[in-house]
């Protein structure tokens, strides 16, 4: 990654801040709870670490229920990480697009599904990493 | 002519101008990845290429040309309608990955910018051609789309780098070298140089960009207006243009349009367009708290012929039910009933702060002030819900109707198999990767 300062703001995109509404300022010790809630993390924030980086997938097969990545779920992708052993991934092999796990031993590059109908795959020809899943969102109502 | 350069600084100032290589076509490729290395052409709804593919541009494929050419000439080109939505979300990421290396970033178009780099080459650890090599990388890794970039002592020096290797291309210009990269520029190809001045230098025996350089500054400044002369400092390093990092707060007019297909000749479907056209252009002149004083009305017929009409409002306004008869007015001088019309625009005008706003003295401003809070109300269910929650009956019509039927009306894939709470109008602000997973 670039070793560089973080200067400005993204002032782009509609971000749902908590704001803390204080009331009027008495006299004594602050409320505890008040304290502590000075630090909201929106759902935003917690889902979402590199924006400019971030993509979402629908899922639509089966390959990774046992992971608990059902159809119809949506997978948040950061493409600026690199893949680690055990994340799941995104990744094209062999011209074809899949979503698995990311094995990495002795040099040797597997993706492994969360699913028993599913063999490993070894690339044979090709593989890219498009990236990394950070999180998955289901909402039910 | 001399083989001087034209300056002995080097780097006085870094200026950088980032530049999409066929940015609509790449982000369609970034998000449907099996469409990399095809040639793949957006704009079917308008019947126009928008952009192609380098690879649709390798088989002769050109922007603007008509559809059944583009078959002609490349039967295997895909050809999507335009995502507009989905081309934004990447434009503004683009401007904010910018923004890492520096705060000076200008958003000059949806697919370019400048940026300043100025005294960042210990801060970057690079030289500023490293540092556009590490600009264009990061582009590619993390939104996945190709960029060429250009680097050097000003913004026109910048864009003639960038243009200089496409796609894919990163050209660093620094001073000494300016002359070079000039020699066998046309001068009319020099950003600001359109044919008028061109055929004036022309006359006065200057061809290339490099001639235009080397004239003398009092003979530019005699001759030319001042523009001109800006621009034959950029040319000779010297930055005046400076990058402009303010987002745009101020507008001068507001112009919405559309067209549809195929053309028609109602005029109620014609009125309906035209009020969706206005509830368009009002609602942005609100959000930019701004009233119009002045209303544009225009039709373009199906040979492209325009017709417009300008009217003048007793008081500025931003609210569509108030303009309503005027716009009928309007739309009722220009219409001809036995014409076939393509499409439909309003332009508002004249654009006053809100807050600025005088009623006159018949006015009822009591009527007024409901009026204001009415679309208050409707604003803020439109922030709620999407825009255009609410709206006036009479551009029904137009928004019940498909924009383009037939073929040109293939439905934009982000708009379809929306994510459980996505309406039609509200979307995650993230773009959506089409793949089966």
């Amino acid at each position: 990654m670039n070793p560089c300062l973080c200067f400005a703001q993204e002032r782009t995109f509609q971000e749902k801040v908590g704001v803390l509404l204080r009331g009027s300022i008495a006299a004594g010790f602050p409320s505890p709870a008040e304290e502590v809630l000075s630090d909201c993390l929106t759902l935003d924030e917690l889902l979402i670490s590199n924006r400019v980086a971030t993509f979402f997938v629908r899922v639509t097969g089966d390959s990774m229920v046992e992971a608990g990545i059902l159809p119809g779920d949506l997978v948040i992708v950061d493409r600026s990480l690199a893949p680690r052993h055990g994340d799941v991934v995104i990744a094209e092999v062999d011209g074809a697009w899949t979503m698995k796990i990311y094995h990495q031993q002795n040099g040797l590059i597997t993706l492994v599904a969360a699913n028993p109908h599913y063999a490993p795959i070894r690339p044979k020809e090709s593989l890219r990493i498009a990236g990394v899943v950070t999180g998955v969102v289901r909402k039910y109502r | 002519m001399s083989q001087s350069p034209l300056t002995l600084h080097s780097w006085p100032r870094a200026i950088l101008h980032v530049d999409a290589d066929a940015f609509f076509a790449s982000c369609e490729q970034a998000l449907h990845p099996e469409l990399r290395g095809k040639p793949v052409i957006t704009g079917q709804e308008r019947g126009i290429v928008a952009a192609a593919s380098y690879e649709a541009k390798q088989r002769g494929v050109q922007r603007g040309m008509r559809l059944h050419e583009v078959r002609r000439v490349c039967p295997d080109a895909v050809i999507l309608p335009n995502d507009y939505e989905t081309y934004s979300l990447f434009s503004l990421r683009l401007f904010d990955l910018l923004r890492r290396f520096t705060p000076q970033v200008e958003e000059y178009s949806i697919d370019e910018a400048f940026a300043d780099l100025t005294g960042m080459r210990r801060v970057l650890r690079g030289s500023y051609g490293e540092i556009a090599q590490r600009i264009q990388q990061t582009i590619a890794q993390e939104l996945g789309i190709s960029v060429s970039i250009g680097v050097s002592l000003s913004k026109v020096l910048a864009k003639i780098a960038s243009r200089w290797k496409k796609p894919q291309g990163v050209t660093a210009i620094p001073g000494r070298e300016i002359h070079h990269y000039l020699a066998h520029l046309p001068v009319e190809k020099v950003w600001g140089i359109g044919p008028n001045t061109a055929a004036l230098l022309a006359k006065q025996g200057v061809a290339t960009a490099l001639e235009f350089a080397r004239c003398q500054e009092a003979f530019i400044r005699q001759h030319y207006p001042k523009p001109i002369l800006d621009l034959w400092y950029e040319l000779n390093g010297e930055s005046v243009l400076p990058v402009l990092t303010d987002p745009k707060t101020q507008y001068q007019s507001i112009t919405k349009g559309r067209t549809f297909t195929p053309p028609r000749a109602e005029a109620d479907y014609l009125f309906a367009q035209l009020v969706q056209n206005l509830e368009d252009a009002c609602l942005k002149a609100r959000r930019y708290h701004l009233a119009a004083r002045r209303l544009v009305v225009l039709l373009r017929t199906q040979d492209f012929q325009e017709r417009g009409i300008e009217l003048r409002l007793t008081r500025a306004s931003a609210y569509p039910s108030e303009l309503l008869e005027v716009l009928r007015t309007g739309f009722a001088t220009l219409y001809q009933p036995r014409n076939l019309y393509r499409a439909t625009g309003v332009v508002l005008t004249y654009l006053v702060p809100q807050r600025n706003v005088q009623f006159n003295l018949f006015e009822d401003a009591v009527r007024v002030e409901q009026m204001a809070r009415v679309y208050q109300a409707m604003d803020h269910l439109a922030e709620r819900y999407g825009r255009h929650t609410v709206h006036l009956g009479a551009s029904l019509l137009a928004r019940r109707q498909a924009q383009h039927a037939g073929e040109r009306g293939t439905p934009v894939p982000r708009q379809q198999d929306l994510v459980q709470g996505e309406t039609r109008t509200q979307h995650l602000g993230l773009p959506r990767m089409e793949i089966a997973v």
